[in-house]
């Protein structure tokens, strides 16, 4: 990756934003316009996200791409370098970009069905967008807390205007939950300021600078509080569930699919690469956190009868599997877990398009209430089956490749541990095949004799996510090779 | 040989075409499906030249032929490798052949059988997705491709089971065995990154040249090898986990005949065979292989005897039978393990496409209504026939050479006792055979409409009937040295296995074979006197002991343990932590502490009572307070 791909990143960062300023110019009523605009605009993301991903080269520097423009410095307590618009990206964070990218463009698509204020719902939908890509782009702590912060907002009128059961009591609480986190993360970064020192918020200077030991293990924890909300790390998690049974479909797609990714990916930058020996220190409480909020999410998901509620669970025992692969500290685990985030991002968005495409027209998502769908709605049967071999980690999917490393990883430091979270994978097995047996085989329940097979673009939709989850659980090197050279320039981690 | 990677190659292609456009190709693309068999069996042979004569002592392949191999995942330039390989020896082609002729076989006989059926591209399709996976199981060169592909057979195993999933009791059966084999798959996941953590590799051979050289702690080896065996006892539905099996029957026949008989329900056989080397070293964990075997074998056999479903008998026979092979395994005497899993395999087949070709002809599974098809099914059953006493271990017919290996191996190494109750186990195989036949084929019909529906079933069902029943006389042959000498081999199956223990089988004891074959015919002729082709026996033994009965008809009362622990525990556990997490998390954290902060905005609020003397007293009080502390710091 040359300096010039950097522009690549800023037209990441800055083509959603001026699609939603665009976007309020355009009359109401002009849905044809804005199908046209959003619909350009994601397959574009989609394409500078791949030429982001592929142009890593993983034999270069860690970051690559970086560009800065100083925007104050000299002021106060800034010195030279101080607040710049920076981006640039490592192996993780690229990987993090392709995921977006790929979740964006089916999210776009469903949306277009919403018939109550589209243009409304895109220019939030794509600020949220903005604020993802900032976050895994951006090299400067002020500007990707801005972007942080506007990749949250968006989401509580989202949910609150345009969700369903019980709306208002989700988004308030997934707003509530999210904003006490970020208290600690502004917290953290302007720790982080003082203590370095340098007068700078770029990232890569508070990265390399030297950091005091007691420095590290003191904020190291309060970040991961902070992030760890985002990332619905146990007990911190219960936003999630009611967040996602309240949020529309492509809201739930773009939040599950990539939000919550922001908060790992905040563990893993401000947190292990910022403070290491915070991280190393400790890491045996994310291990107890992580292999925690697996098994308590796939225990609790095993009593859930609505959809998005599972979803929800599997969501916080699958992110658990995220926080133990980091808790390793050592690079195989650290491979799960990054791997992780994709693998899980790309099957939720599935899950989420699914259960809304059927949703849709039965307003109902109770399992129980569902029998023989593979009859009526055969097309959504089978992406929903492939979607639950790939979430219970059927080899050849990407959930397998994620958790086969995290499991490794997690044996090689912890063996006990790694045998509860093998266990995990069985119990996971379990609620979704029971799911499976219900829903979707037996006789056919004659209530839902009405309803259609989901659409053409759903079904497009849903292809292009079962394509990505096929291709990173069939050939993930090109995942690996970019992700383990990052991993391994952390200070401290074992190989 | 390096070229063996082109074998699940072929199938994988055209499972692809079929599944995505076989409603497009003409009769749905089954003649693609059986081409690729086709192709897959004549590539196999192909291979055969390449093992004569090939073997010396100590080597299992002939040198440099396994070179095909590449990295699926790179860690730090080479810490962290996962390769794909393939890898042929001796025991890879045993399976080979196994697993594609009898693929090509079930493909031609179900094109008659799945005639007319809904998603007949689907099956197809499925079945070729299946003889992919199981090839790359017998050819993993380590044991991540191989849990791969473990998978893979599992999830054709699953769709298939489940293909007629409009039925509730397929979908439960799908189910069942899916989580059922799962919890065995986790002990096998745990088990290969045991062994990885203590040799830093995925590949078998060299896991296993550090286990023989001792490198690793016993304890821990014992400990890792029973865990790689608990993916073999769900996989091969040994106890306690054989529920799945029985269920399984709710599948296609020509899928129980392949999957649930010839080959997945092998691959535990086959992986403790594989690692035979290092279960050598750790004769505990080999005891528990034997041990299981037992159980599982006399366990199976006598809820065999009274199933009633034409299915579920060979199914438990199947599981008795595989039973046998782990006991084979046990005593460490892999060649007959693998030398019953090459004769079994036809003659179970032939068993299962037998019963296919009755219930495709009378539309009934059940025992008791059938009767007398002798007369109208001559083929199907002199096949049956002579599938059954190949089962029953009469001399001539296979299965009779590689059971009497089993009973000598156990004579050989283990207490007598458990060669004693595998003999009995024998005898009772061939009185539930008997009884088999004789129900369906003999006697008067019990089921009128059943049996003047019936018909002799098309020859492209015969047919593979025909070639099946051919092998299960000739399978047990191989055992002779002198017929694989004379076929270009080192010697019989027994000596191409496994070489370190290779002993000369020229001529089989003549003894042991005498009592065996006695076993034999005496279950036989109980099996005749007692029930020549009357059902009224059948109630009649109900009455003599109803209570042992109702327990061998009810499974030991094992399925419902486990939907009791399923239900109770299980399900229980997830009630009580959905409950903490609702009330006490959320409800009591999360609201909790949104009301508290509420509350005290509600409390707090009084506080600003607009009066000028409140706030001029609280300053006050905040002055003092101040002055006292600054005052008090400088004194």
């Amino acid at each position: 990756m040359t300096p010039s791909d950097g522009y690549a990143l800023i037209a990441l960062c800055l083509l959603p934003l001026s699609v939603s300023l665009v976007l309020f110019a355009v009359p109401s009523g002009r849905r044809r316009i804005v199908v046209s605009i959003t619909g350009l605009a994601s397959l574009l993301m989609l394409a500078l996200s791949v030429y982001v991903f592929t142009r890593y080269s993983f034999a270069g520097q860690q970051f690559q791409g970086v560009l800065a423009w100083t925007w104050m410095q000299h002021v106060g307590f800034l010195g030279e370098k101080g607040i710049q618009f920076k981006v640039g990206v490592d192996g993780i964070s690229a990987s993090l970009v392709l995921l977006t990218g790929v979740v964006v463009v089916p999210a776009t698509w469903v949306t277009w069905k919403v018939r109550d204020r589209m243009k409304d719902f895109f220019i939030l939908l794509y600020l949220v967008t903005a604020g993802v890509y900032g976050s895994f782009v951006l090299l400067d702590l002020f500007f990707w807390f801005l972007f942080y912060e506007l990749a949250l907002m968006p989401m509580y009128l989202l949910i609150a205007v345009w969700g369903s059961t019980r709306k208002e009591y989700g988004a308030m609480k997934l707003m509530m939950m999210l904003l006490a986190g970020s208290i600690f993360i502004f917290t953290v970064i302007f720790a982080l300021f003082t203590h370095v020192g340098a007068g700078t918020f770029d990232m890569v200077t508070l990265l390399e600078a030297k950091k005091e030991l007691w420095f590290q293990r003191a904020f190291f924890p309060v970040l991961v509080i902070g992030c760890g909300t985002l990332g619905a790390i146990f007990p911190f998690h219960s936003w999630s569930p009611d967040g996602h049974a309240a949020a529309p479909t492509s809201v739930s797609m773009l939040h599950a699919g990539v939000l919550m990714k922001v908060g790992a990916f905040g563990v893993v930058r401000i947190g292990f690469q910022m403070m290491p020996e915070g991280g190393a220190y400790w890491a045996p409480a994310l291990i107890v956190l992580g292999a925690t909020a697996g098994l308590y999410g796939a225990i609790s998901a095993l009593r859930q009868t609505d959809m998005k509620l599972l979803m929800g669970f599997s969501s916080v025992s699958h992110m658990g599997y995220v926080f133990l692969g980091l808790g390793t500290f050592n690079a195989i685990g650290w491979s799960g877990a990054i791997l992780q985030m994709t693998a899980h991002g790309w099957m939720t968005a599935l899950f989420f398009l699914l259960i809304g495409g059927m949703y849709d027209q039965s307003h109902n998502r109770d399992i129980p209430n569902f029998s023989g769908m593979a009859k009526q709605m055969p097309v959504w049967s089978i992406f929903f089956i492939f979607a639950s071999l790939a979430s219970l980690g059927l080899p050849g999917l990407s959930g397998f490749v994620a958790e086969l490393h995290i499991f490794i990883g997690t044996f090689r430091a912890y063996p006990i541990v790694g045998g509860i979270a093998v266990l995990t994978a069985a119990i996971t097995t379990t609620y979704l095949i029971r799911m499976l047996a219900q829903a979707f085989f037996g006789e056919m329940n004659p209530r839902w004799s009405h309803l259609q097979e989901i659409t053409w673009l759903e079904r497009a939709g849903a292809a292009v996510l079962a394509l990505a989850i096929l291709g990173l659980g069939l050939w993930p090197a090109p995942w690996i090779a970019r992700i383990a050279p990052s991993i391994i320039n952390i200070p401290g981690i074992t190989l | 040989m390096d070229q063996a990677w082109i074998l699940p190659a072929i199938p994988v292609a055209i499972f692809i075409v079929v599944a995505l456009f076989g409603r497009l190709l003409p009769r749905q693309g089954d003649f693609l499906v059986i081409l690729g068999g086709l192709t897959v069996v004549g590539l196999v042979f192909s291979m055969v030249p390449g093992f004569q004569g090939a073997f010396h002592e100590g080597h299992f392949a002939p040198d440099g032929a396994n070179a095909f191999s590449f990295d699926w995942v790179n860690i730090g330039q080479g810490f962290f490798i996962i390769p794909f390989s393939t890898y042929v020896d001796a025991i890879t082609m045993v399976m080979l052949p196994v697993v594609s002729i009898v693929a090509l076989m079930v493909m031609i006989y179900s094109v008659g059988y799945m005639h007319g059926e809904a998603r007949y591209h689907w099956y197809f399709a499925v079945l070729s997705f299946f003889i992919a996976a199981m090839l790359t199981l017998v050819l993993s060169g380590n044991l991540i491709q191989l849990y791969l592909a473990w998978e893979g057979v599992g999830l054709a195993s699953f769709l298939l089971i489940g293909f007629y999933w409009e039925r509730q009791s397929a979908a439960e059966a799908a189910k069942k065995a899916f989580i059922t084999t799962r919890v065995g798959d986790v002990g096998l996941m745990i088990g290969i990154i045991l062994l990885w953590r203590a040799t830093g590799s995925f590949d078998i051979q060299d896991i296993i040249a550090v286990a023989k050289s001792g490198q690793i702690d016993h304890t821990y080896l014992t400990v890792s090898m029973l865990f790689l065996f608990a993916g073999a006892v769900g996989k091969s539905a040994q106890f306690p986990l054989h529920v799945w099996l029985p269920d399984a029957m709710e599948g296609p026949t020509p899928v129980s005949a392949l999957i649930h008989a010839a080959t997945m329900v092998v691959a535990g056989v086959y992986l403790v065979a594989r690692f035979s080397p290092v279960y050598a070293e750790v004769l505990i964990a080999r005891d528990v292989v034997f041990y299981t075997g037992l159980i599982t074998a006399v366990m199976a056999g006598t809820m065999g005897l009274v199933a009633s479903d034409i299915k579920r008998v060979l199914a438990y026979s199947t599981v008795s039978q595989l039973g046998f092979m782990f006991v084979a395994l046990g005593t460490g005497a892999v060649g007959a393990a693998m030398f019953h899993l090459f004769t079994h395999a036809f003659f179970k087949a032939l068993l299962f496409l037998g019963s296919g070709s009755v219930i495709h002809a009378t539309h009934a599974q059940e025992v008791e209504s059938l009767g007398g098809l002798r007369r109208k099914m001559p083929w199907t059953t002199t096949t049956f026939v002579i599938g059954s006493l190949a089962l029953a271990g009469v001399p001539v017919f296979a299965g009779f050479w590689s059971k009497d290996e089993i009973l000598a191996a156990t004579l050989e190494d283990a207490p007598l006792w458990t060669y004693v109750t595998l003999a009995g186990t024998a005898i009772l195989t061939a009185i539930y055979s008997t009884r088999l036949v004789l129900l369906t084929f003999f006697g008067a019909p019990r089921d009128h409409h059943a049996y003047d529906h019936a018909h002799e079933s098309p020859w492209i069902m015969l047919g593979p009937l025909v070639i099946l029943a051919t092998l299960a006389t000739v399978a047990g042959f191989f055992a002779l040295d002198q017929v694989g000498q004379s076929l270009g081999f080192v010697g019989g199956i027994g000596q191409l296995v496994f070489l370190e223990h290779a002993h000369p089988f020229t001529e089989p004891e003549w003894l042991l074979a005498g009592i065996a074959t006695l076993g034999a015919l005496a279950g036989i002729g109980i099996g005749i006197a007692y029930w020549h082709g009357d059902a009224r026996r059948a109630v009649a033994a109900r009455q003599w002991a109803p209570d042992l009965h109702a327990l061998l008809v009810n499974r030991y009362y094992m399925d419902n343990l486990y939907q009791a622990v399923i239900d109770r525990v299980i399900l229980g556990l997830g009630g009580v932590i959905a409950w903490f997490d609702k009330r006490i998390v959320n409800e009591t954290g999360v609201d909790g502490g949104a009301q508290t902060v509420g509350y005290l905005g509600y409390r707090l609020k009084f506080l600003q009572t607009g009066r000028i003397p409140n706030y001029a007293l609280g300053m006050a009080v905040g002055l003092i307070t101040i002055a006292a502390i600054a005052f008090g710091k400088q004194g």
